[in-house]
């Protein structure tokens, strides 16, 4: 009588299910066990090694790669974490009426629906030696020679993420902040809460769900990225994912697979960390 | 610090509207200046100075000088995005019932598209292609990418559905039971028309999650790219403004989308949320 | 529809209904006559909503059985038992407009719009909502939306109505007003209406049945000025308001009147009907508010020696217009109530902390089963106490 009763939900999700598993869940298996392979002159041979692994344990470059991943995804959420904080909290608590809102929240998301790569590569005129940047400083005396390091650097990856990723900050946030019951506010007020102790007693604390949820969409964002960090670096930095897809490229299926559950395995440790500082289940379903 | 809903503005606001600005300026000023520069003169170069005002480049890309296969791979990226954007908005709002109610396996199926969500479409893509390999199977855009992008819209399909089951009132149902209705007629006439505006942005984010995906795309295409693709291929290849002419092209693409998505979405709440009776 | 029979009468025989562990109505049996005005009230969790859906149709009888008309109709759907619901939250289609929310059933049917129309006009003729008809539900106040559902819910020709809470979500003078509307229409129509409420004043107002539930059972089921003079129980006294209760064990039976005295210090008495008590036997009593007199006590401290009489302190005085609610705190801490018409009192007006002596005659004195203290918890929760 009872599995009668699930039948009808069963029926209407086996299809997603069926496609996350086909696509998703089984393809994840092949790269857990291409891990293991050998390969050779382009071909693969499925057995069970050790060898990959071991040889990414063994090599200097991984931690060089993981370092240097690392390092990207940490500034990266600083920044996003404060830009788009305060983007949120502007449009929760500044903006007055619900049109507004709506309409410069549109304003912020709308980028995000375009192509990833058209937004990075608009950067490349912006920064480069005879870009825009550079052509303004040097026409207001500002310096005397191109800026150099705005392009092809560290610092363009990074503009480049904070430019891409921000937006991944500034949801989750916002939907945090906007159901903050404004009544616990002007609770406060009346408590005798100046606005620095609102938003440390009570905004910030409410928020958490929203910044933890947003800082585990940017930093597997980051840590899984492997064309921004190309192209904006020009080739100088790397980064695990992006060594990554150079094995791919070469047809190193096995050293890639291996790399990749490494990382998975990093990232995944990096998120349940989170998670336990966060509880996001309840946030998400609503 | 007083949120009034009338009066003078804090001095907060100000800084805060002064940081909003810059942001937005920081969104949207480098594609404006790809947008511009997609104009350039014919004799011009990747940046500023414009030389002048053509549509040369523009023309470039239908003539497909030394631009690679754009017009193909822009027919197969629409068909592609229409296709995952019809099965994410049926398969999602089917989804979204079925988790209406706790079954086994509930559990599962969520973790599945989180995690599907938050995997690095690298790794996912490479998954597909090495095992359409070991399968014998050719790798193409209208199999195995298709499959790949449904791992990346369905999660966001599907929360999407739960956030507005969530506020739907089963009331509704309860009265269309009562009045007469099949489930059938439940869902047609009550349960569908009221999650409209919901299921326009799902399918809104079918088509554009779909159009621009990369990542997962890269690998399991096949040899006929898609328009993000040849795009990547671009940045490479080509040195000239056809790029940005591209880029002009495919963000007007996804801006009519986005607008026929948000106007039909506002139409819909408009009629439905207008004005106040006359007291009795 | 059933066909013939309009016979709204229902039999629900020794149902119990279980939400995994939590039983929300148990081995209840009432029977509502045909074409008569029910009103199921009671507090928040005691049942009475889940009646309602289970004689809807929207919700199954663990076990036992409903019978309407004669026919059981477990199993059937609502438009099978010829019922019809008005939501607390009227669940008005927000995308359809007024006319098609009320012509959906019929929609539903299959019925052409031409006609479906005609009688939706109709029916938002006789519910005065017709100017309205092109609106859309977001546009009308609660009332209006409130009219238009009962609309809805009547096009289907249902014998039986069901009202779940259907006033709570009006203001207070919307409320007095739309209680007259829906006694009216039910007399109009001639059909059975159950309209479930917290509220006793609107309960009584309305019903010629009322149903007292607590927990998932029935307390007393009888006309409003049964329930209201004669409550069956403590817990129906108290959640009724009106009553003070007292408790106490038999002293003894003095012609034909039973002597009762509580451990501190008042006693009441009651005539006897049937047999004596025995002595020592606890019995638990209750005075109608309105059946006391107060006066300012001079210098006694007890009440001792005499009967049907209490000293306190005034605790609160409440204007209430026609007569004024006073509130006397006995030694004990507990509360005992008068409600002094109000000439009587402006002759010679009591303040706070005034000692008095209340008093009432024994034929006022009205014995209640069950436990002394049954209600008292709920008093809190009761909401919109009575008089």
């Amino acid at each position: 009588m009872k599995a009668i009763a699930w039948l009808p939900s069963w029926l209407q999700v086996a299809p997603v299910a069926l496609i996350l598993v086909l696509f998703f869940g089984l393809p994840m298996l092949v790269v857990v066990a291409v891990s293991f392979f050998d390969y050779g002159q382009g071909r693969l041979y499925p057995t069970f090694i050790f060898d990959n692994y071991l040889e990414i344990f063994s090599s200097s470059v991984t931690v060089r790669l993981y370092l240097s991943s690392l390092k990207f995804a940490l500034i990266v959420w600083a920044v996003t974490l404060l830009i788009g904080f305060n983007i949120a909290y502007f449009l929760v608590f500044h903006v007055r009426t619900l049109l507004w809102q709506i309409g410069l929240f549109l304003l912020c998301t709308v980028p995000f629906w375009t192509s990833n790569i058209i937004r990075m590569i608009s950067w490349i005129p912006f920064l480069g030696r005879n870009g825009i940047f550079n052509q303004t400083f040097m026409g207001l005396g500002v310096v005397s020679q191109p800026m150099e390091f705005l392009l092809f650097s560290d610092f363009a990856v990074i503009v480049a993420y904070v430019h891409l990723f921000t937006l991944f900050m500034v949801v989750p946030i916002f939907n945090s902040m906007a159901r903050i019951d404004r009544s616990l506010i002007e609770a406060a007020y009346d408590a005798g809460a100046g606005s620095w102790g609102i938003l440390t007693e009570i905004i910030l604390p409410l928020s958490k769900t929203g910044i933890a949820l947003g800082s585990i969409f940017v930093i597997t964002l980051v840590m899984g990225d492997f064309f921004v960090v190309k192209v904006m670096s020009g080739g100088q930095s790397a980064s695990v994912a992006s060594a990554l897809s150079n094995e791919i490229s070469a047809i190193q299926y096995p050293p890639a697979a291996a790399n990749a559950m490494i990382l998975v395995a990093i990232v995944t440790l990096m998120v349940s960390g989170i998670l336990r500082l966060v509880d996001v289940r309840k946030e998400l379903t609503g | 610090m007083k949120h009034a809903t009338a009066g003078p503005r804090p001095w907060t606001f100000y800084v805060f509207a002064s940081f909003f600005a810059l942001f937005v300026l920081f969104l949207y000023g480098p594609m404006t200046v790809i947008y511009i520069l997609s104009f350039q003169g014919p004799t011009g170069g990747l940046t500023f100075p414009m030389t002048g005002f053509s549509l040369r480049w523009f023309h470039a890309l239908v003539t497909a000088e030394r631009v690679g296969d754009i017009g193909g791979a822009f027919n197969r990226s629409i068909v592609l995005a229409v296709i995952v954007a019809l099965l994410t908005v049926v398969l999602s709002v089917a989804a979204g019932l079925g988790f209406r109610r706790r079954f086994p396996g509930s559990g599962v199926v969520f973790y599945l598209a989180i995690a599907s969500l938050i995997m690095p479409g690298l790794f996912v893509g490479l998954g597909i292609a090495v095992g359409f390999q070991l399968l014998g199977l050719d790798i193409d855009w209208y199999t195995s990418a298709l499959g790949a992008q449904l791992t990346w819209t369905l999660p966001y399909g599907l929360l999407i559905m739960f956030a507005v089951l969530g506020r739907f009132n089963r009331a509704y149902e309860e009265a269309a039971t009562d009045l007469g209705a099949t489930s059938w007629q439940r869902l047609r006439e009550v349960v569908l028309p009221i999650l409209l505006p919901g299921i326009i942005g799902v399918a809104l984010f079918g088509f554009t999650l779909s159009y621009d995906e990369f990542p997962r795309t890269v690998l399991t295409a096949g040899t006929r790219n898609t328009l993000p693709l040849e795009i990547w291929a671009m940045t490479t290849n080509v040195t000239s403004p056809a790029l940005f002419a591209v880029g002009t092209v495919t963000t007007i693409v996804s801006f009519i989308a986005i607008g026929i998505a948000l106007i039909s979405i506002a139409v819909i709440q408009r009629r439905r949320t207008r004005g106040s009776g006359e007291p009795i | 529809m059933p066909s013939g029979t309009r016979n709204g009468e229902i039999r629900i025989v020794d149902v119990t209904k279980r939400f995994g562990d939590l039983t929300a109505v148990r081995d209840l049996s009432l029977t509502i006559p045909d074409r008569s005005y029910c009103c199921l009230l009671g507090p928040s969790g005691c049942g009475k909503t889940t009646i309602l859906r289970m004689i809807a149709g929207h919700e199954t009888p663990t076990t036992g059985e409903i019978r309407i008309g004669g026919e059981a109709v477990v199993g059937l759907t609502p438009v099978q038992r010829g019922t019809a619901m008005m939501f607390q939250s009227y669940a008005l289609f927000p995308h359809r407009s007024v006319l098609d929310n009320v012509a959906f059933s019929l929609k539903l049917r299959g019925a052409s719009k031409a006609e479906r129309h005609r009688q939706a006009r109709e029916l938002l003729a006789k519910v005065r909502m017709e100017r309205f008809a092109d609106r859309l539900p977001a546009q009308l106040s609660g009332g209006q939306q409130q009219r238009v559902a009962l609309a809805r819910a009547l096009i289907t020709n249902p014998r039986v109505l069901l009202l779940d809470e259907p006033l709570s979500a009006l203001d207070e003078y919307l409320r007095l007003r739309m209680r007259g509307e829906l006694r009216r229409v039910q007399k109009d129509l001639g059909i059975t209406f159950i309209h479930v409420t917290h509220t006793q004043l609107e309960a009584i107002a309305v019903a010629d049945l009322v149903v007292v539930m607590a927990q998932g059972r029935i307390e007393q089921a009888a006309s409003a000025r049964e329930i209201f003079t004669t409550p069956r129980s403590a817990y129906v006294a108290r959640f009724m308001g009106g009553q003070n209760v007292l408790s106490g064990t038999v002293e003894s039976v003095i012609d034909g009147h039973a002597i009762v005295a509580d451990e501190h210090g008042a006693s009441f008495s009651t005539v006897v009907d049937g047999p004596n008590p025995l002595k020592g036997s606890r019995l638990v009593g209750s005075i109608r508010r309105d059946r006391v007199s107060v006066s300012k006590a001079q210098g006694c401290a007890t009440a001792s020696g005499k009967v049907n009489a209490l000293v306190g302190e005034v605790h609160a005085i409440e204007y209430q217009g026609s007569y004024v609610k006073v509130t006397i705190q006995r030694p004990t801490g507990e509360e005992f109530v008068a409600n002094v018409i109000d000439d009587d009192f402006f002759r010679d007006p009591l303040d706070i902390g005034d000692s008095v002596l209340a008093r009432w005659s024994a034929r006022d004195v009205l014995i209640l089963e069950g436990a002394p203290d049954a209600g008292a918890a709920s008093m809190d929760e009761a909401g919109g106490m009575l008089v």
